[in-house]
């Protein structure tokens, strides 16, 4: 259908719309209009995706001069690909509609192990060997190689890429992933550099946050993109976490023994190489010494390794003397190396500033700031230089280098923490130096700084004014939208005490509590003989599961509860876990149907949707806080409490909750789905944590659904799964939740819509 | 770790957990006894190399690699001499040169490579240079500045938040049973009725707050003079080196105007110029304004740019 949204042409692929997904166009246009950032929050299932997709296509067909391209970031590469289907859906309707045939280019990427061709390379599994064998098939100096010594292999999809790919730009269309390696595959190109190559020029680029948030990657892939972009973050309910990791650094004995053989491979390459090519050397040295950029003289296949501070942050000066030669430069990073073991070697935990560690490896092994902050550059060169094809053996020296250059860069919003061995396990010496950054503003600020819009949007994002505040910017609009509904298909339910009135909830005190636990169980076993097919139950971590588990099995529960269902297990492996997942799904699509506990913030509370009968009800045993005695968090914590203003328990509730409203959003995927959302725990009733979660959920939970008895919640289940039951068509959404084009042009309509947005 | 052990008498960390290794100059280790035993005179040869030592330069070893340890001896040393700081150079590419030539020499010194002519080298420069050296010996580099003021920065904050929430703890606390204390006494011995009572404690409590929130002040430590310079920096006294230079020269402007020459100020009215000019009014002069220098300016005006140039 065709919309007019606020003035613009929207072609919308379906023929119908839900009012929501109007609201949010309107707010999306707003957004763009004043070329500004947003924070958006709509509940999942409800067709964000196809709604960003057509205001932004329809805004830069209309407007080609003000928004010139769109990136559309997501977390993983389902997720990519449903993002292209979606917009594969939407071109074909624009040709359909205005007959002329299409012009614009959009296409995924993803990393060289998704997109690589090369019958050899391709089948490695490691995404970093994948990489590595890449850069020794196609890095500058091998293919400089073959040219004299043809019996050095190279990768003929690059070479043929590179003889032509570059000046026949890619017909216009619509590419995933593979897509890209069918069009590789039958010109023989290398569909990654390809894709690299294309994005430049593509309309709409598909692809994780980690090109445009981590400093490594983000300088090779995202660096000449428009400043007229809209950058959209899809499910960014964990960016401030995505951003941390990627400017954090973990040390461990391991990687720093590792570390020691690289040093002595570049010594042993060093010394060979200035037997027999002395000249390179030299001509390295020369470059150093004139402070030439290196950046014009490589090209795209050996920038490998990429600083990892923000482009703002590097010193645009000469090396320092001190590092120029190559065997200065080894020595350097052996002093480096042997202070870092002897600071591995301790047997109490330290936590200190960037600065006291400077002053600290000054006084101890005489290294400047500068220097160091030199490091990963002068590594690079230094690699390249020695031609080391094999760069993947390389990480752990690289890691060090990283770390050298960020802590001699940033002085503030880092911490350094020396572990002498784990929490869990106090008699087994395992140091580990963490050099954690807390300021997720760091990573993405270059971003909001770069491009004119930056959305930010997912089902889970509430409280909506956190999210600008720890990740410092200022937004334009910021509104959370709910779900208009038909009929109420989703009942959230606070279970709060057992049948013998003994609270429930997995409070530290009483968590162990034989009471506490056995209702837990009695919860489950009351649930699984109601409820039809499947139930998803989440823990709050993997030891409390096992705990419990254990313990209902004493008691005979589980027993009892596989009399109704069978029972899958998630475990912290991942290949343990998709075949769990698996026969879930089997179980479920025959029979009695089957219960899953996992555990919040692993792999199926982030990323697996259990749409329909996959899960009729959730269940959250406890509030999934953080484990708070691990140090970094205290850091990061005390961090955001001095330079935010924001409270350790308001930061440690908005966690949890937004961890407990992704788990039990996992349930309700659409507007004919239904399912229970059940709490068990009674400081789900207090006001600070309830009004934490996402406004849809909020609005469904009645002063009579809080702190209920197991007896409570089974009635009021068995009540509302009888009410699902009933069928449901279509036409009992049409004019409330789902709505044709007229019905949409209605006055009255127009006027609902405009509440369902609500600013923050 | 375990692994390293003396190499005379072969014990190993392993082993004896308490065993302290030591380094000299040479690079060498020897564990804690064996050096007591072998260095009873206070002097005697390594027994790996033979090079002459003194058991008073043995050090405890601190890294893994003993190589490192005497490299970061001899550097402290080669440092104390080679002391220049960025500044001391006109250009970056010179401090730079410096910077490798420094690194050449502890690289020489370390490897054993022509020590005696290093050697020379050093003293040979500490001889030309002993202003600077002996200048330069009070003074941190600018990065080292940057770092301790960042340092100290870091610790007057964690003292500021450490008062601030200690004083928030003892104000609560005293608010608390004074309060509580003003009741009892008030319901004790006052006619009034409870809850008028306890109403009126409840004002003056709300009171009491807003009192304390005032008082409560951020006093910050003074920690810089007026003139900007840190307490507790270190200021060399050393002479400043004198630098000699052509002295400078005034030379008057001359401007070009292609035009006739201007008549000065004091001619205007002899010429006439005057007439066709407003006469200041007293209070016009009274900012020492004349009628002579706007027509100056405006004869400058006119004349200027006649010629063809």
């Amino acid at each position: 259908m065709k919309l007019n949204i606020d003035g613009l042409l929207v072609y919308f692929p379906y023929d119908y719309i839900y009012p929501e997904q109007y609201s949010y166009m309107l707010e999306l246009k707003r957004t763009l209009d004043a070329k500004g950032h947003g924070v958006l929050e709509m509940p999942s299932g409800t067709g964000k995706t196809i709604s960003l997709l057509s205001l932004i296509v329809a805004y830069q067909k209309a407007y080609p001069l003000e928004v010139t391209k769109l990136v559309y970031c997501s977390r993983t590469v389902p997720e990519i690909e449903k993002v292209v289907e979606e917009l594969r859906k939407l071109m074909d309707y624009y040709a359909r509609q205005t007959e002329t045939k299409n012009d614009f280019l959009a296409l995924a990427l993803s990393s060289r192990k998704n997109l690589c061709i090369h019958p050899e390379v391709s089948s490695l599994r490691f995404g970093k060997e994948v990489d590595g064998k890449c850069h020794s098939l196609t890095a500058s100096y091998i293919r400089a190689q073959h040219h004299s010594n043809p019996s050095q292999p190279v990768c003929q999809f690059y070479e043929k890429f590179d003889a032509v790919g570059r000046q026949v730009p890619i017909p216009p269309g619509i590419y995933n992933l593979d897509d890209l390696k069918d069009f590789g595959r039958r010109k023989g190109w290398c569909p990654y550099f390809l894709a690299r190559y294309a994005i430049l020029h593509a309309n709409i680029v598909v692809y994780s946050y980690h090109y445009l948030l981590d400093p490594k990657i983000a300088d090779l892939v995202s660096k000449e993109l428009a400043k007229k972009s809209v950058v959209v973050f899809d499910e960014a309910h964990n960016i401030d976490n995505v951003c941390i990791d990627s400017m954090s650094v973990n040390i461990t004995r391991r990687t720093l023994d590792r570390c020691q053989t690289n040093v002595e491979t570049l010594q042993n390459t060093i010394s060979r190489i200035k037997e027999t090519d002395a000249a390179k050397l030299r001509e390295e040295y020369r470059r150093l010494v004139e402070g030439l950029k290196e950046a014009n003289v490589a090209r795209e296949t050996d920038i490998y390794l990429s600083n990892p501070v923000l482009p703002d942050e590097i010193l645009q000066e000469a090396v320092p003397g001190s590092i120029r030669t190559a065997e200065h430069f080894v020595g350097f990073i052996k002093r480096f190396l042997e202070y870092l073991k002897a600071r591995l070697r301790i047997h109490h935990v330290v936590q200190e500033s960037a600065p006291q560690f400077l002053k600290d490896i000054y006084e101890k092994v005489c290294i400047d700031r500068k220097p160091l902050r030199f490091c990963a550059e002068r590594l690079r060169s230094l690699l390249r230089t020695l031609e080391i094809a094999d760069i993947a053996d390389f990480s752990p020296i690289t890691l060090i280098s990283h770390f050298a250059t960020l802590v001699s860069t940033y002085s503030k919003g880092f911490t350094i923490i020396i572990e002498p061995f784990e929490d869990k396990t106090p008699t087994i010496a395992n140091p580990v130096l963490h050099f954690s950054c807390m300021d997720p503003s760091i990573a993405i600020k270059p971003v909001f700084g770069r491009f004119q819009s930056v959305i930010i949007t997912s089902g889970t994002l509430s409280p909506l004014d956190i999210y600008p505040r720890i990740l410092d910017f200022r937004p334009v609009t910021m509104a959370s939208f709910t779900m208009t509904l038909a009929r109420t298909c989703l009942c959230p339910l606070i279970v709060g005490r057992g049948n013998d009135q003994v609270a429930m909830t997995s409070k530290f005190e009483t968590r162990e509590d034989f009471a506490v636990i056995r209702n837990y169980g009695n919860l489950l076993l009351e649930m699984s003989a109601i409820v039809p097919d499947g139930i998803v139950a989440f823990f709050t971590s993997y030891i409390y599961m096992e705990n419990i588990v254990a313990s209902w099995y004493e008691q005979g529960i589980l027993e009892n509860i596989q009399r109704n269902k069978l029972i899958f297990i998630e475990t912290q492996d991942a290949a343990e876990t998709s075949m769990a997942l698996e026969k879930y799904q089997e179980a479920c699509e025959n029979g009695r149907g089957a219960i899953l506990l996992s555990v919040a913030r692993g792999k199926v509370s982030e990323g697996i949707d259990f749409v329909h009968h996959f899960g009729r009800a959730v269940i959250m045993f406890g509030v999934p806080y953080v484990y708070t005695q691990s140090r970094i968090l205290k850091a990061r914590l005390e961090y955001l409490r001095d330079q935010f203003q924001i409270r350790e328990n308001d930061f440690l509730t908005f966690d949890a909750m937004r961890h407990a409203a992704q788990c039990v959003g996992r349930a309700i995927r659409g507007k004919t789905d239904y399912g229970l959302m059940i709490f068990a725990d009674k400081r789900y009733a207090r006001a600070d944590k309830r009004g934490k979660l996402p406004r849809w959920i909020q609005e469904h939970l009645t002063d009579g659904s809080l702190n209920l008895t197991i007896d409570e919640t089974v009635q009021l289940s068995k009540h509302f799964l009888r009410q699902m039951a009933q069928p449901f068509r279509q036409e009992d959404q049409l004019g409330l939740s789902l709505l044709t084009l007229e019905q949409l042009q209605s006055e009255d309509m127009l006027q609902k819509i405009a509440q369902i947005a609500q600013q923050a | 770790m375990d692994d390293q052990g003396c190499p005379r008498c072969k014990t190993t960390k392993y082993r004896n957990p308490s065993l302290k290794l030591m380094v000299n100059v040479c690079g060498h280790t020897l564990c804690e006894s064996c050096v007591e035993m072998l260095f009873v005179r206070g002097s005697g040869n390594c027994v790996q190399c033979n090079t002459p030592l003194r058991k008073s330069n043995f050090r405890v070893q601190l890294f893994e690699d003993p190589a490192i340890d005497k490299e970061v001896e001899i550097r402290k040393k080669v440092l104390k001499i080679y002391n220049k700081r960025e500044f001391d150079f006109s250009t970056l590419k010179e401090y730079n040169d410096y910077l490798e030539q420094v690194e050449d020499i502890v690289f020489n010194l370390t490897n054993n490579i022509d020590v005696e002519g290093t050697k020379q080298i050093m003293e040979q420069y500490q001889r030309d240079n002993k202003d600077i050296i002996q200048k330069n010996k009070a003074k941190l580099t600018r990065e080292q500045e940057e770092l301790e003021e960042l340092l100290l920065q870091e610790q007057q904050d964690s003292e500021q938040r450490r008062l601030e929430t200690l004083q928030e703890e003892q104000r609560q606390l005293q608010a608390k049973r004074k309060s509580k204390q003003a009741l009892l006494d008030e319901l004790e011995s006052s006619k009034l009725p409870a809850a008028v009572l306890l109403a009126q404690h409840k004002d003056r409590a709300a009171q009491l707050e807003t009192q304390i929130e005032k008082q409560k002040q951020n006093v910050k430590p003074a920690n810089i003079f007026s003139t900007g310079i840190m307490m507790g920096q270190t200021v060399s006294f050393a002479s400043v080196s004198r630098v000699e230079e052509v002295l400078y020269v005034y030379q008057p402007l001359f401007i070009d105007t292609y035009g006739p020459p201007v008549p000065g100020l004091d001619q205007l009215g002899r010429l006439g110029y005057l007439n066709h000019v407003r006469t200041a009014s007293p209070q016009d002069q009274a900012g020492g304004y004349t009628s002579g220098l706007a027509c100056h300016r405006a004869i400058q005006d006119a004349f200027s740019g006649l010629f063809p140039s």
